[in-house]
């Protein structure tokens, strides 16, 4: 089976995030960066059909070069090879990478290099841990014109197709056949990661990384959604004094509880 | 006075037909000798080179082995009475070099050494003193192994005695020429210990006796350094994988194996009923190479080693510590691991979920690195700057575990009123000792990179810890990836500034445990003693200094989820609770939280009512006399 897995190079977690000057994006020096986690399942369950059926774990990346490093380590847990679509000039300069890029736009570059692989299976994470916009899988599928499934824990290859499973609220889940080809955004935490070793690291070396650059993709149209401004959470902390009597007091307790705190 | 005694004899004449039966005797006894040491010594020549053996320096290899073979110093001081039996059978054969050269000469009517001369009188009996102790040590090492019968001795195996019987038979025909004059008598004598000689020979490489002829090399060559782990060479170098990776010096060591359990009786695992059993290890090696050859791509976890016992290792160094023949346990164990670990091979959900953390944040308990900003805060800690005397170095128990963040602010309280000037880093990693330990090479470099990436930008010269595991990873394993700045652990620093501390007097008496990276690692073991003896009277567990019986923490085994078996803090805590001292000195934040569970677990377990002794590291006894800020 012949697998594109779309990865995202996102801020590490414990990086300490800081808004910058314009406040259209947040400070990129001194940032440490890691692979988003959804996409470290898909890679991971691409590599677990791989390791049972055979065929081809190709990972593809959109982004300035620093993402380098991360579609390296995707090559080291044993991807095939790689693609890299790098886009700083889309960015208006100055290390941006996506910032100004919106979903479809990413999509739109992805779809492009996706094409001439014709896989059979395209896996990405339902999201990113940054923007968290939760949409790239699903319009790359649309822009690829193959069915989709999302929130995927599990992927198990039918006669016809695949058997995926699919993550509802509340502790339910939800299995769904679909044929081939097809796009998948996977949840995290359906299997276990593996972690990265050495020998890995040392043959990823010799696998084959493309680069591509985005404005050679040439897929147009300016993006239509822009990043105006962003903004940390205000956090507000605020006590009131219930006046009146114990009932009386109860009695609006519980009323605030309703309406302003919506705890009840 | 020497004139009086009897004089050794040798029979005169002999025969063509004695002399041929000699010859072809001896020829058979070399032949069958070489034709099972010949092999070996290729499997250990055939070996890959190590890549960082350095003979230089000389002077420390002489030493070892003026010390450890010649004086038998570590076989008499672990073992004093076995040890001395041995010692004595070791001087003896040495002594009867000569006698034996001389003696197979005889035969030909070359012998050199004139019974009747001087000097041949003097050195016969000086041989004859180192007989009669060879042959009442023999006879006494032979009544332990085959009557008490220590259970490190494993199985009873007649080669020991057959062996045994050989040795006596040498001293006492050697002895009894002294008192024949007949004839006859004289050369039925000389034919007994000729045979008995050439019988010896070729048990020798077939049996633990090989140690003989090897282990006087393994100590004279040994790596160097207490358990030090060796850096790995070249693209293709994952560690211990297969055969094709066993180095001559781990090949060299695993032949040299006595099998006398010393490492198996001190081993913390292998007492708390892990299958790991450092001497498995070492012969597993050996059973290996028979096998499958020094060459082999055969993997070395399967047949002769197995995978669970190699991470069972808590890398105490005990075994490393007590083998008589040098050999070096913790570098097979971690190379083992190394070749597991390196090669994605070794699936074990905790140690996974460890690394990924590891790959993703800075410590090794996985928090927010917010947490660790958030104490620094909090203590108004000093951030460094390259301005400060030192870099206190808080490592991953020190910035996030709450009882390592006592100890550090016990410790600053004392800096500060010492006033020698500190400061932390803004951000800092883990220093990679559990990855190393558990063979992780990829993570370990990562942040040992990334660590002195740091510490350079700053120009640091000296870092202080309260971690001994963080104190020797900094100093010895980071050197593969660059130049550390000298690092000391708090108990060396205190113990400096011991007369400038009056730690308050309590009545009660204290008991330092000696953490495996501080004692055996570094041979810190006064200072630390030093500073608790400032607030009571310290007493001695049954195991201490070098024999320190290990917490359970280290080698990574503290993030690897529950032991199997009894637990080894369990064992430890339970002897230092024995000794009837009301407080436990730590030295290490490991053995601090090890400690902590345990002792509670003594009270109200297994001595319910009896109080817990209270657990304290060094720098919160150095810092409870205190004038309170
Ligand atoms: S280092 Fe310690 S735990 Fe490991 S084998 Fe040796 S004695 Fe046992
Ligand atoms: S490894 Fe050393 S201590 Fe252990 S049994 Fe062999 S010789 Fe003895």
């Amino acid at each position: 089976m012949k697998i594109v897995v779309a990865i995202k190079q996102v801020p590490e977690r414990d990086a300490p995030v800081r808004i910058a000057a314009n406040a259209k994006w947040i400070e990129e020096r001194d940032l440490a960066w890691a692979m988003n986690e959804p996409d470290a399942y898909a890679l991971e369950e691409a590599l677990q059909l791989k390791e049972k059926l055979g065929g081809e774990v190709i990972v593809l990346s959109a982004g300035p070069e620093r993402v380098g490093s991360t579609i390296r380590e995707a090559l080291a847990k044993g991807a095939d090879r790689a693609i890299h679509i790098v886009c700083d000039d889309l960015a208006g300069g100055a290390g941006g990478g996506l910032r100004n890029l919106d979903a479809l736009s990413v999509a739109k570059l992805l779809a492009a290099a996706t094409k001439p692989e014709s896989p059979d299976l395209v896996l990405t994470g339902l999201q990113s841990e940054d923007l968290g916009l939760g949409q790239t899988g699903v319009i790359l599928a649309e822009l690829l014109g193959l069915p989709h499934a999302t929130l995927i824990l599990h992927v198990e290859k039918t006669d016809a197709g695949i058997k995926a499973k699919r993550e509802l609220e509340e502790g339910w889940f939800q299995s769904i056949e679909m044929p081939l080809p097809a796009v998948l955004t996977m949840q995290s935490g359906g299997t276990k990661l593996r972690y990265a070793t050495l020998m890995g690291i040392k043959r990823a070396k010799t696998k084959e990384l493309r680069v591509l650059n985005a404005a050679e993709l040439s897929v147009g149209a300016p993006p239509v959604l822009v990043l105006d401004q962003i903004a940390l959470p205000r956090k507000q902390k605020s006590t009131q004094i219930l006046g009146g009597s114990p009932k009386e007091a109860a009695a609006t307790l519980v009323d605030k509880l309703k309406t302003e705190a919506r705890v009840l | 006075m020497i004139a009086f005694l009897p004089t050794l004899a040798e029979p005169h004449q002999f025969s063509l037909g004695e002399r041929l039966v000699f010859l072809a005797l001896a020829a058979l006894s070399v032949y069958f000798f070489w034709r099972r040491f010949g092999p070996i010594l290729n499997r250990i020549w055939q070996s890959k080179k190590d890549p960082d053996f350095h003979l230089r320096p000389v002077g420390r290899r002489v030493w070892d082995f003026v010390w450890e073979v010649m004086l038998q110093a570590k076989v008499i001081r672990e073992r004093p009475l076995a040890g001395i039996a041995h010692a004595l059978v070791f001087w003896a054969f040495c002594a009867f070099a000569l006698v034996t050269l001389n003696h197979c000469a005889t035969i030909f009517g070359l012998g050199f050494v004139d019974p009747a001369g001087r000097l041949g009188r003097l050195y016969f009996y000086f041989a004859a003193v180192f007989a009669v102790g060879c042959a009442v040590a023999i006879a006494g090492l032979f009544v332990r192994r085959f009557l008490v019968r220590p259970k490190w001795l494993g199985e009873l195996s007649w080669e020991s005695g057959l062996i045994a019987l050989l040795i006596f038979l040498l001293m006492a025909t050697y002895l009894a020429a002294f008192f024949v004059a007949n004839a006859s008598a004289l050369r039925a004598l000389w034919w007994a210990h000729t045979l008995t000689l050439l019988a010896f020979l070729p048990l020798i490489p077939h049996t633990k006796h090989l140690h003989l002829v090897l282990s006087p090399f393994t100590v004279f060559l040994s790596r160097g350094g207490f358990s030090r782990i060796p850096p790995l060479s070249g693209d293709e170098d994952f560690g211990l994988v297969a055969g094709k990776d066993l180095t001559r010096i781990v090949s060299l060591q695993a032949y040299s194996c006595v099998e006398c359990g010393r490492c198996t009786e001190h081993c913390p695992a292998n007492n708390t009923g892990k299958i790991l059993n450092p001497k498995e290890i070492v012969l597993g090696l050996r059973g290996y190479l028979n096998e499958f050859g020094p060459g082999s791509d055969q993997l070395l976890l399967g047949k002769y080693e197995s995978q669970e016992a190699v991470f069972a290792c808590t890398t105490c160094g005990a075994c490393e510590f007590q083998c008589p023949v040098g050999i070096e346990h913790v570098p097979m164990i971690v190379g083992l691991r190394r070749g597991a670990v390196n090669t994605g091979a070794w699936d074990d959900d905790h140690g996974a979920k460890f690394f990924l953390a590891l790959e993703r944040g800075s410590n090794a308990l996985g928090m927010s690195a917010a947490e660790r900003d958030k104490f620094v805060e909090k203590n108004a800690l000093p951030i460094f700057d390259g301005t400060q005397e030192y870099c206190l170095w808080l490592g991953c128990m020190g910035g996030y575990d709450p009882r390592g963040r006592e100890i550090v602010v016990a410790l600053v309280r004392v800096m500060r009123h010492l006033g020698v000037t500190f400061g932390v880093l803004r951000k800092e990693k883990c220093t990679g000792d559990p990855v190393r330990r558990l063979g992780n090479d990829l993570l370990f470099q990562q942040l040992a990179e990334a660590n002195l990436e740091a510490l350079a930008q700053f120009k640091t010269r000296k870092i202080i810890s309260i971690c001994p595991h963080c104190v020797r990873t900094i100093q010895e394993d980071w050197k593969e990836f660059g130049a550390p700045p000298e690092v000391e652990h708090h108990s060396e620093f205190l113990a400096r500034f011991a007369s400038k501390l009056t730690p308050v007097q309590s009545q009660e008496k204290i008991v330092f445990h000696d953490p495996c990276y501080l004692g055996r690692y570094r041979g810190v073991y006064d200072q630390p003693r030093k500073i608790a003896a400032l607030a009571g009277e310290l007493v001695e567990a049954p195991r201490s200094r070098e024999r320190s019986f290990c917490c359970g923490a280290g080698g990574g085994l503290a993030f690897l989820g529950e032991e199997k078996g009894e637990r080894v803090s369990h064992v430890r805590a339970a002897e230092l609770a024995a000794t009837g001292a009301g407080v436990v000195a730590a030295a290490c934040p490991f053995c601090n939280t090890m400690f902590r569970d345990a002792l509670a677990f003594q009270a109200s377990e297994s001595r319910p009512g009896a109080p817990a002794p209270e657990l304290l590291d060094i720098a919160q006894i150095a810092a409870r006399g205190l004038p309170e800020n």
